[in-house]
């Protein structure tokens, strides 16, 4: 009897340490040789007590405050957060020589930036708004005359900084891709069918718009 | 006298005409009501705390019903006619302009106003639900106490059954007749095996019964050894914020690359920055699940960016930050390079194809065994899009032609008998393309 319990014992056991080095939940298993799975080097987006020097021990720092990173000088951006600066964009803010079509690299990034609130052609239907209309903002849709006579440099500046309840865009959105939305904005303001851009989506050459 | 009869008489009619006039002038809650979600005044307001713009129980109080027809239907014509409170208002709310609503009559703006003065006040929290701390979680490290207390026993067992054994021993060396008893561990253990095993040689019964322990065991340990040793596959650790990508990406169909937005242009796909979580959680606090309260989770992107819903525009964000530890979930060694952006852009692969169906995980998990018997096999067997790459049609051409001229590279041929270009033909077999 005493070696039946014994052996089942046993095995139970065997079964317990089996199981306890497959990697599941909060476990991540056995490793091998761990100090060539975790690099020492700075990985992006590392956070460790060991990284002295950085604020909260990230492996990213902010720039220095007042510098331009070298080819980043269109991320300067002199209007201010504020009514003024708000009114102000309506007429000094211009679209950037190039860009004065719309090209599907605008729609593209509009179906990811743009559409989960605003719907895919602006009629303020998308899947958050669909969840929470408390969200939706006081006009339709992008063919309100509000849109439509929403001067480009505004519709820049809102992308830029936000504006009520929607948030500062700036940290996804390039300058340059922010201005090739607001030109996709005002295409869809305009009552333009969003197909008369998805004919060459296929053309795309992703490699032609990085700048 | 004759001339104020008749100035009576008319007043008299006047009223009986204008009475039913005047009393659907009476403001009327219900449509001010309709008026108030038709405009979506609660995109910016909420009765009884500061949205984007403040809080509206009471403002009847504060204000003429003058004063809120003007600055409702037109606060900008009516901040430019220099109304001190006008432009304090405006000044207090950092300039954030309320939109122009010359739409609405001024009956209607008073209709609104009459909604707010007697909607009715929220209800108290409920003090019956249960307020108290929330369940204890089941901590990990009780799964380890099992572990141990099941091994403790096990080896109380064996000594207990030692220590018997032992006693029979010292018994049968007193009295013979308990030499029956007599603990032999290898008569036992034959007993257990079928009547031919036990009758065979014991030597060769020893060998056998370890190979056939030993080698079932050995093929255990490798497959474990090379299947499960330092292969995260299955790994869903407890994030600091509970974000369910189930929610986020499944049900509100938001794209992966909104949050992950350097994906396209960077080695790594990034992390969002809590910027990202704003753009919406400024808005949605999910008061409605947790008993008015801001919920728990999104409380923690608060925290974490030190920022006050309440505060007024301008002085939300306080000054003591702190990044969220986020937990990595997929991690490659240090001496495996693998860029996001390749694969996504040049190989227009989709998300899933690596990490699994992330949209339906209420918590991530590592999908595949991010092995490099697994990037091999993908690099073999998936076709590039060759016919819209210029740089590489040349080379791609060339392959084409080459292999026409042997047909043994069965391999390389798709089913429509035409030559199919891998990322192995391109050089995605070479040991430095990832180490290096």
């Amino acid at each position: 009897m005493t070696k039946k319990l014994n052996l089942a014992v046993a095995s139970l056991v065997l079964v317990f340490l089996g199981t306890g080095c497959v990697s599941r939940g909060n476990d991540p298993g056995w490793e091998y040789a761990p100090d060539m799975y975790y690099s020492k080097g700075y990985e992006p987006y590392n956070q460790g007590d060991s990284f002295t020097l950085n604020p909260h021990g990230m492996s990213m720092r902010t720039p220095v405050e007042g510098t331009v990173a070298v080819g980043k000088s269109d991320f300067h951006y002199s209007l201010p957060n504020t009514g003024e600066g708000y009114e102000a964009a309506a007429t000094q803010v211009v679209t950037p020589a190039g860009i004065d079509q719309i090209d599907t690299r605008g729609k593209y990034m509009y179906e990811i930036y743009c559409s989960p609130c605003h719907g895919a052609s602006g009629n303020n239907d998308g899947g958050v708004f669909k969840k929470v209309s408390t969200l939706k903002p006081a006009w339709k849709g992008y063919t309100d005359d509000y849109i439509k006579n929403l001067p480009e440099g505004q519709i820049y500046h809102v992308l830029t900084y936000g504006k009520n309840n929607m948030g500062s865009h700036a940290s996804v959105l390039k300058p340059v891709d922010r201005w090739r939305v607001v030109k996709y904005v005002k295409l869809l303001s305009q009552g333009g069918n969003s197909n008369a851009v998805a004919s060459n989506a296929s053309t795309m050459d992703s490699t032609a718009v990085a700048k | 006298m004759n001339i104020s009869r008749i100035k009576m008489w008319a007043l008299a009619i006047g009223f009986t005409i204008a009475s039913p006039i005047l009393s659907q002038a009476q403001p009327n809650a219900d449509e001010g009501k309709k008026l108030y979600e038709a405009n979506n005044c609660g995109s910016c307001h909420a009765l009884d705390k500061k949205v984007v713009g403040p809080a509206l129980r009471g403002v009847h109080e504060r204000r003429s019903e003058e004063w809120l027809v003007q600055w409702i239907r037109n606060n900008k014509k009516f901040r430019e006619s220099g109304d001190a409170d006008a432009i304090a208002i405006y000044n207090e709310y950092g300039g954030a302009a309320m939109n122009i609503f010359e739409n609405l009559t001024p009956a209607q703006v008073l209709d609104i106003v009459e909604y707010i003065k007697t909607a009715p006040a929220p209800a108290a929290p409920k003090t019956d639900a249960p307020v108290g701390p929330a369940e204890p979680q089941a901590d990990p490290s009780t799964k380890y106490i099992l572990l141990i207390l099941v091994v403790i026993f096990g080896i109380v067992l064996m000594v207990l059954g030692r220590v018997k054994n032992t006693l029979r021993r010292v018994a049968a060396e007193k009295d013979p007749s308990e030499g029956e008893f007599l603990g032999d561990n290898r008569k036992w253990y034959l007993k257990m095996l079928p009547s031919k095993l036990a009758n065979m040689n014991p030597t060769v019964l020893a060998i056998f019964i370890t190979l056939a322990v030993a080698l079932p065991g050995a093929w255990y340990g490798y497959k474990f050894a090379i299947t499960e040793v330092g292969v995260q596959k299955g790994y869903a650790p407890t994030q600091p914020i509970a974000f369910s990508h189930k929610l986020h990406a499944g049900e509100l169909n938001i794209d992966c690359k909104y949050c992950h937005s350097t994906v396209e242009e960077s080695k790594s796909a990034s992390i969002p920055a809590l910027n990202t979580c704003m753009n919406c959680h400024k808005g949605v606090q999910a008061t409605e699940k947790y008993n008015g309260e801001i919920s728990p989770e999104i409380k923690k992107i608060y925290a974490a960016l030190d920022y006050d819903p309440q505060a007024l525009p301008g002085k939300e964000y306080g000054n003591n930050p702190k990044p969220i530890r986020w937990v990595r979930i997929h991690n490659l060694p240090d001496h495996a390079y693998f860029n996001h952006s390749q694969h996504v852009v040049v190989g227009k692969l989709q998300c899933q194809s690596c990490h699994g169906p992330v949209e339906k995980m209420e918590v991530v998990q590592q999908w595949n065994t991010l092995q490099m018997g697994w990037c091999i096999d993908c690099h073999r067997n998936t076709g590039i899009d060759a016919a819209n790459n210029n740089y590489y049609a040349a080379l791609h051409d060339k392959a084409a032609k080459d292999l026409k001229k042997n047909q043994n590279n069965s391999q390389y041929f798709g089913p429509d008998g035409k030559v199919k270009i891998t990322p192995a033909m391109n050089g995605g077999l070479e040991c430095a393309k990832c180490h290096y």
